[in-house]
Formats: structure tokens, C-alpha cells, sequence
């Protein structure tokens, strides 16, 4: 029994990291219409920032700091320069679009460091305690943790102030929005930046496990995307649901299945996923679209 | 100015006669090439026909049909280990040729079976799944697949009879461009055909397509199973030039390379897929050359510099270069030039996403050049 709370609670903490990412892509999907694939490169090259300023002597804390406006302004000027042309356009260019960025951001990230994995400080240190039999890691509790912080914040910046009134008004209705005098613009580039903030969370709790590489984030990404679709991709709840969901499963079905083991674990929240999809095409919490002629 | 030359240059690529000429010519080049050409540049040619067809696959479900797939270098491996498989087991050839094309194609349909009942988003996400689940399948089973160190095979030798005059890769990149060719006749007539234009429809409108009695959903997993198909003919290709398969083969990576190229190249377009097997193998080469690091730079950046300036892909550039020349010309004040020269009816067959403006980024360029305009 203390074996499986403490597999669940690991699960929910890889959970954590895959949701943070899943947030970030229905975020940007709620504000522009659109799935976002360069999301994990935007977090790369963010930690990727975190990393040359712990390098270049600064204070964990300060590096990540750095990171988080890089990750900000990067989103906001990917926004306005690359992807808006796209935007409200077929979506399949879009998609590709946002492909090309992906391999383009790894580019940069592979140009500037390499692709060598480079190890990366925690913020949380690697102490285990033990709660009543069940050995669970300050990591893990402080990755849930930090996830839960942002959900809270995130539904009080939506709910509770103007800022965030007037980016759901422009993700329901970008005209009306624009014709009651919300400037659309700039509040489609503080969308993606939160989205990329976001990213760079995910980036920064996940760099000291997998190092910090071009490639790090990419099953991440693969993970967050099927948990974004599994919710629904308008739901940041359903998507946070559906990341730890994978996240348990995951870990459980690799545990206790034998046929399955450590190696293809990984295959099971997509078997799941197409599963769910098969019976419920708009996704757990998702809302039903009706496309109009 | 330079429209009387650009008209003369359309009539002359839409007489049938020198259409028949410079098909000869490019046959001609493709035999003669492999007996002037180094080892090296004999492989990276059949490698170019290999993901030409793989590529093919895709532009169909993809580009025609418009159905977004980043599954396809999953069909890729499959096809590959099957052959690989039946090779050690030394069954005969045309026998593993028919598996490898069957096979996938019945994987295919089956996923299609399921994921087309998704839209857009999620069946890209149903699809980049394949590659992710094909990997760890392939290194558990190591009694087929040779686990993550692959399996390196020894065939497609030349024959007995051709020994004296063809090497083993001159005989590999024949036996491998025949069947491309082959392949890209079948996917023309196809997508020529009644089942290319119901393709084009479900892409364009899935509820005009209902309201004049064709499923999309029948239509979608038709376009699927027939990518998983070239897919797999690929695969059987790309085990008998490369030798050796191994789950990288699958990486999503390159899925989402051919992807790229397919849009670089041209989408809904045969001859784009060309330019797109051609950039796919060359251009990760070139970029080695200059610097390893600098590979996805380079890839990416083409990439959006082909959807921001010729979103038609580089199959279109002529027609976008011409494009870009009238409305220069427009400007200087000069309104004599004749209009746009008719496109032939076969031209529209291949490239109906070039023709017609309905992309926004063509949309926004145009409103560009008339801002310009009216400057």
C-alpha cells in the first residue's frame, strides 16, 4: 500500500510538470485558436537562459527570475512577428507554422549550447522524508505544489482582475472585444507570453531530472499536448486533471503490469488517450464544437 | 516588360511535345546518372526516391486531403522491419514487397478507422502517438526487430546476369527509382482521378462534401490507409538501400522532417514531393557540411521563410516570382501588360492550393501588395 501512494504521488508529480506544459497550450489555444508544437522549444531556450545565468554566478532564484521574463518577451515577439499572419487562417498552416518554430527554437538552442546534456541545480534539493512508511521526495512535493500555486493564480488573474476579463474577452470574440476598444494586439501577445511562462515552469522543475539538452521537453511536450486534448483544449482544469491523470497511469501501469514494464509504459496514457477519444472526440471537459456552413 | 517572355515560357511547358521531350530528358538523366556518379551520391539519390514515396504518402493524406499526419515515419519503420524480418527469414522478395505495402496499409486502416473521426488537432496528436508507441514496441520486441541495436540485412546484391557491368548500388538505385516511379504514376492517376477530386472536397468543406454524397469519413481513412500504404513501400525501399533499420527509423523526428519538406517542397502537389524528397536528403547534408550544430537552425528557418514568402511551397516559385514581378510592375505605373496568362487545366490539377488564394498568408500578401499600391 505505501508502495502505491508513493507511486501515485510520483505520478502526480511528473503529472505536474506535463500539466504546466498542457496549461501553456490551452492557453494559447484559447487566446489564438491554435495548437502550439514550439511550445517546448519556447521553454528550452528559456531554461537554457536560467542556465547560462547560474553559470555566470547569479543566485538560483535570480537566474530563474532571469528566465521567466526572457520566457515572456520571447512568447510576446513570436506572437506579433511569426504567428500572427497565421492566426484565424488555415489552421493546418498554422500548425505547421508553429512545427517550423519548433525545429527552429531547437536550432537556436542547439547553435548556442550544444546538444550535450548539462546538469541543472534543483530548487527544492533531494531530500526524501518519510510520511507514515510512504518515502516521497521534496521534489515531488514541491513540483505539485508549484503546480497548484499557478493553477490558483491563473484563475485569479482570469476571474479576479481586468487583465484577465479582457483576454477571455478576446479569446470568445476577438472582434467585439476589438470594437469595445481592448487592444486585441497587445492582449494576444501577453497571451502567449503567460504560455510561455508557463513553459519555462515546466522547463525549470524538470531540468535537474532530465538535464537540460535541446531535446529535453519533447516527450514532455508529446505528453502535455495529449493531456491538453484528453481535457479538452479549451479547459485549463480538465487539462491539469488529464496531466496528472497520465502521470498516474503511467506510472501505475508500468508498475504492476508486467507485460508492460519500464519500457512501454510510455505508450499507455496514448492508448488511454485514443481510447477516450474514440468515445468522447471533444474531450473529457471539453466543450462540443459545431462547425457552422 | 517581362510578360511577353513569361507567356512564351507557359506555352512552351504546356505543349505537349516539349512535355514529352523534357520527360524523356529527366529518364534519361535518371539512368545515365548512377553509372557517372560516386557511391556516395548513388545512395543519397536512392535515399531522395526512398523519402520521395514516403513523402508522397503523406502529401496525399496531408496535402490533398487535408487531414494533418505526423505518424508517417512510424509506417516507415514498420515497413522497413517487415522487410527486415522477412529478409533473414529468407522469404523471396515479391513476397516481402506485398507484405510491406499490406501490412501498414492494414495498421493504417484500423488507426484511421478511429482517429478519423477526430478533427484537425486531434488527429495530429493521435498521429505523432504512432511514432511514440512504434519506438518502445520495437526495442520490447527483439525477436523481430533486433531490440534497440536494429537489424543490418544483406540483399537487393546484383543478380548474377548484371554482375559485370552494375555494382551493388547502381543495381539498388535502379531497382529503388523503378519502384518510386511506379508509385508516383499510381499516386498522380489517383489523385487525378474521382477519388482526388473527393479528397479536395473534404478538404475544402466537409459539409459541401456531405451534401453532394461523399463521405469524409470514408474519404479520410481512404487517404490514410493509402499514405500508410506508400509508407510502408518506403520502408521495403529504405531497407534496401540503407541495409539497416532500427527504432530510430520511427523517430518523430522525422516525422515532423517530412512534414516540413512536404510543405517546403510543395503540398498537393506530385512534383513538390520531388523538391521535398530532394530538400529532405540534401539539405540536412549541406548544413553538416557548414556545421552539425546548425542543422535544425537552418531546417526551421527555410521552413518559415517558405510559408512566409512562397507559402505554396518552392513548386509554386515561378508563379509566386511572377506574381511578385506584376505587381512590381503595376506600381512603376506601366497598366499595359496583359493579364495573367492562363494556367493550363492540368497545372490547376496538380497545384489547386497555388491557384487559388484562399490561405490567409496569401490573402494578407495580397492585401500587402495593394496597400503598396495605393501608396
Amino acid at each position: 500500500m505505501e508502495y502505491f501512494i508513493q507511486l501515485v504521488i510520483e505520478g502526480l508529480a511528473t503529472g505536474s510538470i506535463y500539466g504546466a506544459l498542457a496549461l501553456a497550450i490551452v492557453l494559447v489555444n484559447r487566446a489564438t485558436g491554435l495548437i502550439n508544437f514550439a511550445q517546448g522549444g519556447m521553454a528550452v531556450l528559456s531554461t537554457f537562459v536560467a542556465y547560462a545565468l547560474v553559470n555566470a554566478g547569479a543566485p538560483l532564484a535570480l537566474a530563474i527570475l532571469g528566465a521567466v521574463v526572457f520566457a515572456f518577451v520571447l512568447g510576446a515577439v513570436l506572437e506579433r512577428v511569426i504567428v500572427r499572419p497565421f492566426e484565424r487562417g488555415d489552421p493546418d498552416t498554422a500548425v505547421v507554422v508553429t512545427i517550423g518554430l519548433f525545429v527552429l527554437l531547437g536550432g537556436i538552442s542547439a547553435f548556442f549550447f550544444g546538444y550535450e546534456p548539462r546538469q541543472f541545480p534543483s530548487f527544492f534539493g533531494l531530500e526524501t522524508f518519510n510520511l507514515g512508511g510512504v518515502f516521497v521526495s521534496l521534489r515531488s512535493i514541491g513540483t505539485i505544489i508549484v503546480l497548484a500555486i499557478v493553477v490558483v493564480l491563473l484563475q485569479l488573474l482570469f476571474r479576479g482582475t481586468k487583465l484577465g476579463l479582457a483576454m477571455r474577452a478576446v479569446a470568445d470574440n476577438p472582434v467585439s472585444a476589438s470594437l469595445s476598444g481592448l487592444p486585441v494586439s497587445r492582449l494576444l501577445m501577453v497571451g502567449w507570453g503567460l504560455a510561455s511562462v508557463l513553459g519555462v515552469i515546466a522547463g525549470v522543475l524538470v531540468a535537474p531530472q532530465l538535464f537540460v539538452s535541446p531535446g529535453m521537453l519533447d516527450f514532455v511536450l508529446v505528453y502535455a499536448l495529449a493531456a491538453a486534448i484528453l481535457g479538452g483544449l479549451d479547459s485549463p482544469l480538465g487539462a491539469v486533471v488529464a496531466a496528472w491523470f497520465i502521470g498516474v497511469v503511467e506510472n501505475l501501469a508500468g508498475a504492476y503490469i508486467d507485460i508492460i514494464g519500464n519500457d512501454l509504459k510510455i505508450a499507455v496514457p496514448f492508448l488511454v488517450m485514443i481510447i477516450i477519444l474514440i468515445v468522447r472526440p471533444q474531450g473529457l471537459f471539453g466543450r462540443k464544437v459545431v462547425v457552422r456552413v | 516588360m517581362n510578360m511577353p517572355l513569361m507567356n512564351t515560357a507557359t506555352k512552351l511547358t504546356t505543349n505537349r511535345w516539349v512535355r514529352i521531350g523534357i520527360g524523356i530528358a529527366i529518364a534519361a538523366l535518371l539512368i545515365v546518372m548512377p553509372l557517372i556518379s560516386s557511391k556516395f551520391v548513388n545512395y543519397q539519390l536512392s535515399l531522395m526516391a526512398v523519402f520521395a514515396v514516403a513523402i508522397l504518402g503523406l502529401n496525399i493524406v496531408m496535402g490533398y486531403t487535408g487531414q494533418v499526419s505526423l505518424g508517417q515515419s512510424a509506417f516507415l519503420g514498420l515497413g522497413a522491419y517487415i522487410a527486415a524480418y522477412g529478409v533473414t527469414e529468407g522469404w523471396p522478395i515479391p513476397l516481402i514487397f506485398i507484405l510491406c505495402a499490406v501490412v501498414p496499409a492494414v495498421v493504417g486502416l484500423v488507426v484511421a478507422l478511429a482517429a478519423a473521426r477526430l478533427r484537425g488537432l486531434a488527429l495530429a496528436m493521435v498521429t505523432i502517438a504512432l511514432p511514440i508507441i512504434g519506438i518502445p514496441l520495437a526495442k520490447r520486441f527483439r525477436e523481430f526487430t533486433g531490440g534497440a541495436q536494429g537489424t543490418t540485412v544483406s540483399w537487393l546484391r546484383t543478380p548474377e546476369w548484371a554482375e559485370g557491368f552494375l555494382e551493388n548500388d547502381q543495381w539498388r538505385y535502379y531497382i529503388v527509382v523503378i519502384i518510386a516511379a511506379l508509385m508516383f504514376l499510381l499516386a498522380r492517376n489517383l489523385v487525378r482521378g474521382r477519388m482526388g477530386r473527393a479528397f479536395r472536397i473534404v478538404k475544402e468543406n466537409e459539409a459541401v462534401a456531405i451534401s453532394i454524397g461523399i463521405s469524409p469519413y470514408r474519404y479520410k481513412v481512404l487517404a490514410f490507409t493509402i499514405a500508410s500504404l506508400f509508407g510502408g513501400v518506403a520502408g521495403f525501399l529504405y531497407l534496401g538501400v540503407v541495409q539497416y533499420t532500427s527504432p530510430e527509423t520511427m523517430s518523430f523526428h522525422t516525422s515532423i522532417n517530412m512534414v516540413a519538406a512536404m510543405v517546403i517542397g510543395g503540398s498537393a502537389s506530385i512534383l513538390g514531393t520531388i523538391f521535398a524528397a530532394i530538400y529532405f536528403v540534401l539539405v540536412p547534408n549541406l548544413a553538416n557540411e557548414i556545421d552539425p550544430s546548425l542543422t535544425a537552425l537552418f531546417s526551421g528557418a527555410i521552413l518559415l521563410a517558405v510559408l512566409f514568402l512562397v507559402p505554396g511551397g518552392v513548386v509554386s516559385l515561378p508563379r509566386r516570382i511572377a506574381q511578385v514581378v506584376r505587381s512590381l510592375g503595376r506600381r512603376g505605373g506601366s497598366t499595359d501588360g496583359p493579364p495573367a496568362a492562363p494556367l493550363s487545366p492540368s497545372d490547376r490539377a496538380l497545384a489547386p492550393d497555388t491557384t487559388t488564394p484562399k490561405s490567409t498568408e496569401m490573402n494578407n500578401t495580397e492585401k500587402n501588395n495593394r496597400k503598396r499600391q495605393g501608396q
